[in-house]
C-alpha cells in the first residue's frame, strides 16, 4: 500500500515542527483539491498535516481596519461586515465551486490548489508541471481553457482560483509561519510564473504554512465586484473573470484594480485597464478603453482566442455595474 | 382508475431513506473485488506486461491479462450490445483505457494499489484521434441491423429536385462526443456456484444480457441468472455488456468467492459508451412557398477501429416530411474508440439537431415563420412506409405549444429582440420518434390475502416504469395500487422488452395490460362458475372489477372481493400470463410519437452564455399514464439535452486519441442554476391503433428537438448561426465586440 503518515497537530509550532522534520509531509486542509490529487496519484506524499484543528478559523478586525481571514476559514464565509467593506471577495467565493464544497474549502486550500489544466491531473499525459522536464501535453493538444497571459513554452496552464484574484485586486498578504518564524508575501507575489520551472507553483517555503490572509484597511474595496464567465451558470472555473476595484471621487477615477482569473497561470493584474481608468469619469467610452486595454498584449492560441473577447467583455460589465451602484 | 392519476413512484421512499438497493451495494459472502487497469495509449500493442509486483501486492488473489485469462467461448454476434473482441484477448490496444489487466484482492483499495504496480509497455502506433481525421476511411457501414436501419434511401431524384429549387439550405452539422454520465458507475457482483452463475449488474435489459454473458463464457443460458437491482441512472450507457461484467465472471471463477467490480467514475466516461462524434451535411429545397423538393441527408459518425457501429441520425429526414425527392446517406469512419452505446435519443437525437436547424435556416431563406413553414409541409403518414400514422396530434402540439409559450410575439427577423444587454430569441423544432414494438411476457398474481402482483424482468432505470406498470395491472384487474407489488430486474422472471428504446409502456406495459385482463377473466371464471358465489351464472362480459372485487355491472351491490372468491375456493393465487407480440401489431399503421418544443435564450452581450429561460414543450404520446412521471421524465430529457446542446463534451486529446474530460468536473452536465421555466403538456388522445391500453413511449422523444429549438433561438437572438455543439461561450464570444 502506499501509505502515509497521518498527523493532526494541535498547535501551530507542532504543525510547522511537523513540516520542518518530514520534507515528504503535505497539508491538508478542506481536502477538497488534495484528496483527488491524492487519489489519482498526482501527489504522493509521506506524510499529511491536517491543520483542521489549529483554529485559524476567525475574521479578525485589526484596530486600523485592516481585516484578518484565518487560513482555515471556509469559501463559505458568511460575514456580513466583510460583504461590506470587500464585496468584490464576497462575490469571488460565491462564484467558485458549489455550496458543499465552499463549506469545505478554506482560504489557504483555495490559495494553493493546483490548476485545473487537464493534462496535469491525468497522470497518461506528459506535463512539466508535475514532473519537470517530461514535456507539455497541452502544447498540442486541446487548450481551450488554457492562459493568454504569462504563459511560457514550457506551460500553458490557468490558474483556478476565484478567491485569488479579488485578493489581488484587494492588495492583500498572505501571512506565513515556519520553525522560523513568520513572514508577510504579497498575494501578487504568491504564485509564480511558469517560465523555465513551471512545477514551482508559489512562494511559500515547502516547510511554510499560511496561517491568515491580510485585507488593508478601507474604504478601498468597498466599491468593488467580481464577473465571472464559465462554461455553465454554476460549478465551473472561470473561462475568463474580473475583479474590478475602483475608488471614484470628483466625478473621476482616482483609483482602481483590475485583475483578470481564468486567463493567466496567477492571477492577473491588468495596469494597462487601470491606466485607462486613471483621472477619467467612469462612462461608456471610458469602460470600452479599459476593457480594450484589460485585452493588451494577449497571446493566444486557435484554441483560446475567444478569451480576449471574453476578457473585454467581463471588465465591461464589472465596470458598469460599478458605474450604476455609483 | 389509477391510469392517468399521478401516482409517486413505488421505489420513491426507498432512495429517499437509504433503503434502496443499486448493484454497487449488493454483499455476498465472502466477496471479493476486482479493479481493472486501463491502457495509457489509444493505438497499438502491448510490448510487455509485468504482473510480479502487483502479484505480491498485499491481499492480491490473482492478476488476470492476455496471458491467463480463460479462453473465451463464442463470438459475439450481438454487435450491438458488446464489443466483438471480448476483453483481454490479445496485445492490441484500440482505445484509450482499453482494459489490459485485472486484479483480484480482499478489499478494494488493495486491488486498486496493485493495480497501480502493474507495468506495462506498449508499443504505440499512430492514432486517429478525430473524426475529421477519420474521413478518409468513411465507408457504409456492414452490419446485422442494416435492414432495420437502411444505409440508403433514395427516391425521386434527390439530386436534380434540390438542384431546381427555389429555396435552398446547404449546411454542414456537428456533433461531439457525448457521455451518458449517469451517477451510478457501471457495476458488477459476480457469484459461481456449482457450475451455476450469478450476476448482479447495472443493466437496461438481464435477458438480453444474459444471452450474451453465457455465451461468452461458454455456459448454458439457463445456468446463468442475471438481476438488475434500481439502477442509477442509464440513457444507454447500460445497455451493453461491457468488459468489467465478463472479467468479474471470470475473475470469479478463478479465485473462487463472489467478485464485484466497481468501474471508477473515469472509466465510466472513458470505456461505458458515449455518442460517437458525427458530422452531417444537409440539403434541403424547397419551392417558394415553403413545400419541400428535396432533402439530401449525408451523415457519418466516428466508428470503433473493429466494427461498423452507425447512427442512424437520417430517421427523421427519411419520416417526418411530405418530401418527394429523398437522399439519406449514412457512413462511419474508423477511429482509435471506445464501443459507443446507444444514447438517449440515438439517431433522431443529433438527427433532429441537424434537421431541426436545416428547417429553421429554411424558414430565414424564405421569409416564413419557422413554425409555418413546419405546418406546411405537415404530414399524416409515413412518407416511405406510405402508411398512415396510427395517432398523430403533431398539430395540436404546435398549436397548444406555441399559445403557452406566446410564439405570436417573436420578432420574424434575428437580432431584433433585445432587453438591455440580453440577446433574447425564440426557437422551436419538431419532436419525432417512431414507437417500437418488441416481444414482452408479464404475469400477474391475484392472491387470496388480497394484494397481487406483476412479475416481469423489466430493469427499472429510474423512469418510472414499475409505477406505471403496477398501475396498468391495477385497472386491468380492478386490485388498487396500493395492494400491488411488482417483482423485476431477475431473469427468472418473465422476459420483459429491454429498457431502451421506449419500449417499456409500449411493448412491457401491453405484456401487463393483456396478463391483467387474463388474470381478472380467470378469476371472473372461477366466480361465475362457483354456486357459492353471489355472481354465479352470470356471463363473464358482465361482470365488472374495482376496489379489490368483482361485481355485477348491471348490480354493482351484486359481487364479492377476490380475497372471499380464492379463499373459499382454496386458490392461494390465480396467475395469468399476458404476452406482446410485436408480429401480431396493426399492419395498416405507421407508429410513433410526437411532440414540439418552443424555447427562450437570453445571452448576455458581457458574458456570452446562452440562458435557456424558457422552454415549453408538448408531445402527444397517446394515452397519459401518471402525469407525474410523465412530466417528471420530459423535463429531465429536457435538461438532458440541453445539456448536450450547451456543455456537454467528451473531448479526445487531438495528438493521442486519450480521452482529456473524463470526469464531472470538465464534463459539463447542466446544474439546477442552468435549468430555467420548464413547462410541460400532453395532448392526450389515447392511441389504440398502437397498443391496448392507448399509451406510448415517453422517454426519448422529449429529448429530441430540444437541440435544434435551442440552436435555432441562438441564432434568433444574435444573427449567429452554431451548428456545432455545444454553443459553448466561445462560439459566441464575438459577440462582446459587436456593437447594438
Ligand atoms: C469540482 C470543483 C470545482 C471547483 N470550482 C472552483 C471554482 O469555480 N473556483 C475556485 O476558485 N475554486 C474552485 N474549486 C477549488 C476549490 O476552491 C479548492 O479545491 C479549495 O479551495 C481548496 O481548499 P481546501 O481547504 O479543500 O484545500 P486542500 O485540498 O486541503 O489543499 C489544497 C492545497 O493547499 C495546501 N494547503 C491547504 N491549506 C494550507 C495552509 N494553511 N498552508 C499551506 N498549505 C495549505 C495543501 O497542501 C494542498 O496543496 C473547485 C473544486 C472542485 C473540486
Ligand atoms: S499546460 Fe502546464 S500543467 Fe498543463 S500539461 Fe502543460 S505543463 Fe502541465
Amino acid at each position: 500500500m502506499r501509505t502515509f503518515d497521518y498527523t493532526s497537530p494541535r498547535t501551530v509550532d507542532e504543525a510547522v515542527r511537523l513540516l520542518a522534520d518530514h520534507p515528504g509531509a503535505d497539508v491538508i486542509a478542506g481536502g477538497t483539491d488534495l484528496v483527488t490529487l491524492l487519489r489519482d496519484g498526482i501527489r504522493t506524499p509521506t506524510h499529511l498535516v491536517d491543520v483542521n484543528g489549529l483554529g485559524l478559523d476567525e475574521v479578525s478586525w485589526q484596530p486600523g481596519g485592516a481585516v484578518r481571514i484565518g487560513a482555515l476559514c471556509r469559501n463559505a464565509i458568511d460575514d456580513p461586515a466583510l460583504g461590506r467593506a470587500y464585496p468584490v471577495l464576497v462575490k469571488a467565493l460565491r462564484a467558485g465551486a458549489s455550496p458543499q464544497i465552499r463549506n469545505r474549502a478554506t482560504f489557504g486550500g483555495n490559495l494553493l490548489q493546483s490548476v485545473r489544466c487537464p493534462y496535469f491531473r491525468l497522470p497518461e499525459f506528459a506535463c512539466n508541471r508535475r514532473t519537470p522536464g517530461a514535456g507539455c501535453a497541452a502544447l498540442h493538444g486541446d487548450s481551450r481553457h488554457h492562459a493568454i497571459f504569462g504563459t511560457s513554452e514550457n506551460c500553458i496552464a490557468v490558474h483556478p482560483s476565484d478567491c485569488a484574484v479579488a485578493l489581488l485586486a484587494l492588495d492583500a498578504h498572505v501571512l506565513v509561519q515556519s520553525t522560523r518564524g513568520t513572514r508577510r508575501i504579497p498575494v501578487a507575489e504568491l504564485h509564480r510564473l511558469p517560465g523555465r520551472t513551471p512545477h514551482e507553483e508559489h512562494a511559500l517555503r515547502r516547510d511554510e504554512l499560511i496561517t491568515a490572509v491580510e485585507l488593508p484597511a478601507g474604504p478601498f474595496g468597498a466599491h468593488s465586484t467580481y464577473v465571472k464567465a464559465r462554461d455553465r451558470a454554476s460549478f465551473a472555473f472561470a473561462l475568463a473573470s474580473a475583479a474590478a476595484v475602483v475608488a471614484v471621487r470628483g466625478g473621476v477615477v482616482r483609483r482602481s484594480r483590475i485583475c483578470l482569473g481564468g486567463v493567466a497561470p496567477k492571477p492577473w493584474r491588468s495596469t494597462a485597464a487601470e491606466e485607462a481608468l486613471r483621472g477619467r469619469p467612469l462612462d461608456d467610452a471610458v469602460i470600452e478603453a479599459a476593457a480594450d486595454a484589460a485585452t493588451r498584449d494577449a497571446q493566444t492560441r486557435p484554441d483560446n482566442a475567444y478569451k480576449v473577447d471574453l476578457v473585454h467583455g467581463v471588465v465591461r460589465q464589472a465596470l458598469t455595474e460599478l458605474r450604476e451602484q455609483s | 382508475m389509477s391510469i392517468g392519476t399521478p401516482i409517486t413512484r413505488i421505489e420513491a421512499p426507498s432512495k429517499v431513506n437509504g433503503q434502496a438497493v443499486y448493484t454497487a451495494d449488493v454483499q455476498l459472502p465472502g466477496m471479493v473485488h476486482a479493479v481493472m487497469v486501463g491502457s495509457t495509449i489509444a493505438a497499438g500493442r502491448l510490448r510487455a506486461i509485468d504482473t510480479r509486483a502487483a502479484e505480491s501486492a498485499p491481499g492480491v488473489l490473482a492478476v488476470l491479462t492476455h496471458r491467463n485469462v480463460p479462453r473465451w467461448h463464442g463470438t459475439p454476434d450481438d454487435l450491438h450490445y458488446v464489443e466483438p473482441r471480448f476483453p483481454l484477448a490479445d496485445t492490441e490496444i484500440h482505445y484509450h483505457d482499453q482494459c489490459v489487466a485485472v486484479v483480484v484482492a480482499t478489499t478494494r483499495e488493495q486491488a486498486a494499489y496493485a493495480a497501480g504496480l502493474v507495468a506495462v509497455e506498449y508499443e504505440a502506433r499512430p492514432v486517429v484521434a478525430s473524426l475529421d481525421a477519420a474521413l478518409p476511411t468513411a465507408h457504409e457501414p456492414v452490419w446485422r441491423f442494416e435492414p432495420l436501419f437502411p444505409s440508403v434511401v433514395e427516391v425521386g431524384g434527390p439530386k436534380e429536385a434540390f438542384a431546381g429549387s427555389a429555396a435552398k439550405v446547404d449546411a454542414e452539422y456537428r456533433t461531439p462526443y457525448h457521455s451518458h454520465a449517469p451517477i451510478e458507475p457501471n457495476a458488477t457482483v459476480a457469484q459461481w456456484e456449482r457450475g451455476r452463475l450469478n450476476i448482479h449488474k447495472t443493466s437496461q435489459d438481464v435477458h438480453g444480457d444474459r444471452r450474451i454473458i453465457a455465451g461468452a463464457l461458454g455456459v448454458p443460458a439457463d445456468h446463468v441468472r442475471v438481476w438488475s437491482t434500481l439502477v442509477g441512472g442509464a440513457f444507454g450507457n447500460k445497455t451493453t455488456v461491457w468488459p468489467h461484467t465478463l472479467l468479474a465472471a471470470v475473475a470469479s471463477r478463478q479465485v473462487g468467492p463472489p467478485v464485484r467490480l466497481v468501474t471508477t467514475r473515469k472509466q465510466v466516461f472513458t470505456g461505458h459508451g458515449h455518442q460517437p462524434p458525427i458530422i452531417q451535411h444537409l440539403r434541403v429545397g424547397a419551392d417558394a412557398d415553403g413545400t419541400l423538393r428535396a432533402i439530401i441527408h449525408e451523415t457519418t459518425n466516428g466508428t470503433p477501429i473493429l466494427f461498423d457501429d452507425p447512427e442512424p441520425t437520417i430517421s427523421p429526414s427519411a419520416s417526418m416530411y411530405a418530401v418527394p425527392a429523398l437522399g439519406a446517406y449514412v457512413r462511419v469512419a474508423d477511429m482509435h474508440m471506445p464501443a459507443p452505446a446507444l444514447l438517449r435519443t440515438p439517431g433522431d437525437g443529433p438527427g433532429m439537431f441537424a434537421v431541426g436547424s436545416a428547417m429553421d435556416e429554411l424558414s430565414y431563406a424564405l421569409n416564413l415563420d419557422p413554425l409555418e413553414l413546419r405546418r406546411r409541409n405537415h404530414l399524416a403518414h409515413h412518407p416511405l412506409k406510405r402508411k398512415p400514422w396510427s395517432g398523430k396530434q403533431l398539430l395540436d402540439c404546435y398549436a397548444l405549444g406555441a399559445e403557452r409559450f406566446g410564439w405570436d410575439r417573436r420578432a420574424p427577423r434575428p437580432r431584433a429582440m433585445r432587453d438591455g444587454d440580453d440577446w433574447v430569441g425564440f426557437g422551436m423544432s419538431s419532436a419525432q420518434r417512431l414507437e417500437p414494438h418488441t416481444a414482452a411476457t408479464a404475469t400477474v398474481a391475484i392472491l387470496d390475502d388480497g394484494t397481487a402482483e406483476v412479475r416481469t424482468s423489466i430493469a427499472e432505470i429510474g423512469t418510472g416504469n414499475l409505477t406505471t406498470l403496477v398501475q396498468i395491472a391495477a385497472d386491468g384487474t380492478g386490485v388498487p395500487v396500493r395492494r400491488f407489488g411488482i417483482v423485476s430486474g431477475d431473469t427468472d422472471l418473465p422476459e420483459a422488452a429491454p429498457t431502451h428504446g421506449s419500449r417499456s409502456t409500449g411493448s412491457t406495459g401491453t405484456a401487463v395490460h393483456l396478463a391483467a385482463q387474463n388474470a381478472r377473466l380467470a378469476a371472473t371464471r372461477l366466480a361465475v362458475a362457483d354456486p357459492r358465489s353471489p355472481l354465479h351464472g352470470l356471463p363473464t362480459d358482465r361482470v365488472g372489477a374495482a376496489d379489490g372485487r368483482l361485481f355485477a355491472v348491471d348490480a354493482p351491490e351484486r359481487g364479492e372481493s377476490y380475497q372471499d372468491l380464492l379463499r373459499r375456493n382454496h386458490v392461494k393465487a390465480v396467475t395469468e400470463e399476458g404476452h406482446h407480440d410485436p408480429n401480431a401489431k396493426n399492419q395498416q399503421f405507421a407508429f410513433a410519437t410526437f411532440g414540439a418544443h418552443f424555447t427562450e435564450v437570453r445571452i448576455n452581450r458581457n458574458v456570452p452564455r446562452v440562458r435557456v429561460t424558457r422552454h415549453v414543450a408538448v408531445f402527444a404520446i397517446g394515452r397519459v399514464l401518471n402525469p407525474k412521471t410523465a412530466r417528471n421524465q420530459a423535463q429531465g430529457g429536457i435538461v438532458f439535452a440541453a445539456g448536450q446542446t450547451l456543455s456537454e463534451q467528451l473531448t479526445q486529446d487531438p495528438a493521442t486519441g486519450l480521452f482529456v474530460t473524463p470526469a464531472f468536473t470538465d464534463y459539463h452536465v447542466p446544474v439546477h442554476a442552468d435549468v430555467g421555466e420548464i413547462d410541460v403538456s400532453f395532448v392526450e388522445e389515447p392511441d389504440y391503433n398502437a397498443h391496448p391500453h392507448g399509451a406510448k413511449g415517453l422517454g426519448e422523444v422529449v429529448c429530441v428537438g430540444v437541440h435544434a429549438a435551442i440552436a435555432n433561438a441562438v441564432y434568433h437572438a444574435t444573427g449567429i448561426r452554431v451548428r456545432e455543439l455545444p454553443i459553448t461561450p466561445d462560439k459566441l464570444a464575438r459577440l462582446v465586440r459587436e456593437s447594438g
